[in-house]
This record gives structure tokens, C-alpha cells and sequence, in this order.
């Protein structure tokens, strides 16, 4: 019974290497999976996460500003507002962050971009974004945007990482990647 | 290049008579044309081409838009307070018009980041909550 276990593991193992080692450079198709997932770098990059704008969103400052100027009322519709925006921030991020994992998971593969480590570490990263964006949608939703700002910096952190691993493998979609012969490059891994 | 240099010109000799981003995103969304999105500048177009002059204020529109963003909430009052000022219209008839028309949202630059939008629609609310609150500072004892 154990051999036998052994002998299916290894078959396992060996279809998974058969798998990877044979996979096609590139698929046909999937163009759509790859402009969505180009999109979803670029909103992810270009306006989710840069450092400004997440400090905007959860730095205290206006919070202080707020509380020195202003009356319980305007206090009690800034956190209204400012927990909206945040729950608005943590709903960008997640949505797509789930694009460019499904990318990943799905089309990535046909595309020679990523070696097969990387992509199993990188859908790990993806999951753990995940589960962190929940936590903190909880934590927003019951305490306010001020609540758990390690989480916020550890999330926008990772995500920004994941984001640039993820830019390596579609940098072939670039004008100026393939100027410089990125095509030529990326048939010759 | 041109129109790079057509935003610096814009910059130089239109722009400069509106020092704060909030004067700047409101004047050069008065300069855009509802129905088309199209910017029209006849000083600029004669310098340049229509189409330079526009993308150059589509850009400088941008710019005031991020700077916008940027600034704090403490920023954004006093900027709401001055142009309030400047149009030489009653505090409370400003206000209400603001709260009630929101004409910042039709304001902001058509490819402006949703959440960067939204993020100053809510800034604004606040910033017109916090002006409007100063102009009935006895009324707050009382709640």
C-alpha cells in the first residue's frame, strides 16, 4: 500500500514537471485574458497603490484637522466618508488583484514569461492578498479607516511586489519591450 | 513637443492668474466643451493647432486635478474658502448651491482615476460641512 502511494506520488510529480516542461510558449487566444490583466496592473500601479495615495486614504492628518476644526457632526461625516472611500480603496485592490490572479492561474501559463516556481509563489502571494484585503475590509467596516494602518502598509506593500513580478511577465505587451527585441528575448528562454 | 510647450505657454499666461489647483481645475473645466470633452482655447489654438491646444489643457487640467488630490483637507478648505470669496457670491448661497449641485464632479478630468475621483467628491463634502459649520459657530452648543 505505501509503494503504491509512493508510485502515484511520483507519477503525479512527474505529470506536473510533464506538464510545465511541454507547455506551449504561447496560446492562442487569450489576448482578452492578457489587455485585462495589462488594465488591472496599470489601475493597480497608476492609482491604487502608490504610496501618496494610500497615505491619503488612511493617513490620520485630515482626522486631526477634523477634530481641532471641526463639530461632532463634521467629525461623524468624515469617518462616514473616509471609511467609504477606504472600503472603496480595499474593493479596487481586491478586484484587481482577482483579475491578475486569474490571469495567472489561467492564461499566464501559455506565456513563457515566469518560470514555474515563481508562478506557484506568486499564487500564494495572491491568496494571502486576498485573505489580508477581508481582514482589513472587516476592521474598516467596524472600526474606521484609522484602525490597523501595519495592515494597510503590509497589504499596499506586498500587493506593489506581487504587481512588479507580475509586470515581468507581461513586459513583452510594452511598445518599448519589444523595440529592444523583448520578443526575440523572451523565444530565446 | 508642441504641446509641451503649449502647456508651459498656458501655464505662463493663462494659469498664472489661478495660483491655487482649485481656481486652475475649475476654470479649465469651464474651458471644456460638455457635449464633446473637447478643451477650446482661441489664444492657444492661434499659437499652436486646435488639436495641441487641447490635449495641452486636457494635460494642465490633469495636473490640477492630481495636486487637488494631493493636498490635504485642510488645503481644500481654504482653497474652497477663497474661491468662495472670490466669487462674490453670500457664504450660505454658495454653500447651498455646492451641496446642492456638487459641480465639482462634472469639474474633475474625463480619464481621472475613479477612486481619485471619488476620494475628492468625499473631501469636498467634508471641506463645504466644515465651511458651512463655521458660518453657524453658536448652533453647535446647543446639539
Amino acid at each position: 500500500m505505501i509503494q503504491l502511494i509512493l508510485f502515484l506520488s511520483i507519477g503525479a510529480a512527474l505529470l506536473f514537471a510533464l506538464t510545465f516542461s511541454l507547455r506551449p510558449r504561447r496560446a492562442e487566444g487569450g489576448s482578452t485574458a492578457l489587455v485585462q490583466a495589462r488594465q488591472a496592473l496599470s489601475v493597480l500601479q497608476g492609482g491604487l497603490l502608490p504610496a501618496e495615495m494610500v497615505a491619503r486614504v488612511f493617513d490620520r492628518t485630515d482626522l486631526d484637522y477634523v477634530e481641532l476644526h471641526g463639530s461632532s457632526e463634521v467629525r461623524r461625516l468624515f469617518l462616514e466618508e473616509r471609511t467609504r472611500v477606504a472600503l472603496l480603496w480595499i474593493s479596487r485592490v481586491r478586484e484587481q488583484l482577482q483579475s491578475l490572479r486569474e490571469f495567472h492561474a489561467g492564461a499566464a501559463r501559455h506565456y513563457a514569461g515566469l518560470n514555474p516556481l515563481t508562478e506557484l509563489s506568486l499564487l500564494m502571494d495572491f491568496t494571502r492578498l486576498m485573505l489580508a484585503c477581508r481582514i482589513l475590509q472587516a476592521f474598516v467596516y467596524l472600526r474606521g479607516p484609522y484602525t490597523a494602518p501595519r495592515i494597510v502598509g503590509a497589504t499596499a506593500a506586498t500587493a506593489a511586489r506581487v504587481c512588479s513580478v507580475s509586470q515581468e511577465s507581461l513586459a513583452f505587451l510594452t511598445p518599448a519591450y519589444a523595440a529592444a527585441g523583448g520578443n526575440a528575448a523572451r523565444r530565446a528562454q | 513637443m508642441d504641446v509641451l510647450q503649449a502647456a508651459e505657454d498656458l501655464r505662463r499666461r493663462s494659469l498664472v492668474n489661478y495660483p491655487r489647483p482649485l481656481d486652475r481645475l475649475i476654470y479649465l473645466a469651464s474651458m471644456r466643451d460638455y457635449n464633446t470633452g473637447l478643451y477650446y482655447h482661441d489664444g492657444l489654438a492661434s499659437r499652436y493647432t486646435a488639436e495641441v491646444a487641447c490635449e495641452a489643457m486636457a494635460d494642465c487640467h490633469k495636473e490640477a486635478f492630481r495636486q487637488l488630490v494631493s493636498n490635504s483637507l485642510e488645503e481644500l478648505v481654504e482653497q474652497l474658502e477663497a474661491y468662495m470669496t472670490s466669487t462674490h457670491t453670500s457664504p450660505v448661497d454658495f454653500i447651498v448651491a455646492w451641496k446642492g449641485l456638487e459641480p465639482y464632479r462634472v469639474a474633475v478630468p474625463v480619464e481621472s482615476d475613479p477612486l481619485a475621483a471619488q476620494f475628492l467628491f468625499s473631501t469636498f463634502k467634508v471641506a463645504l460641512a466644515i465651511l458651512e459649520s463655521r458660518l453657524r459657530p453658536s448652533a453647535a452648543p446647543a446639539a
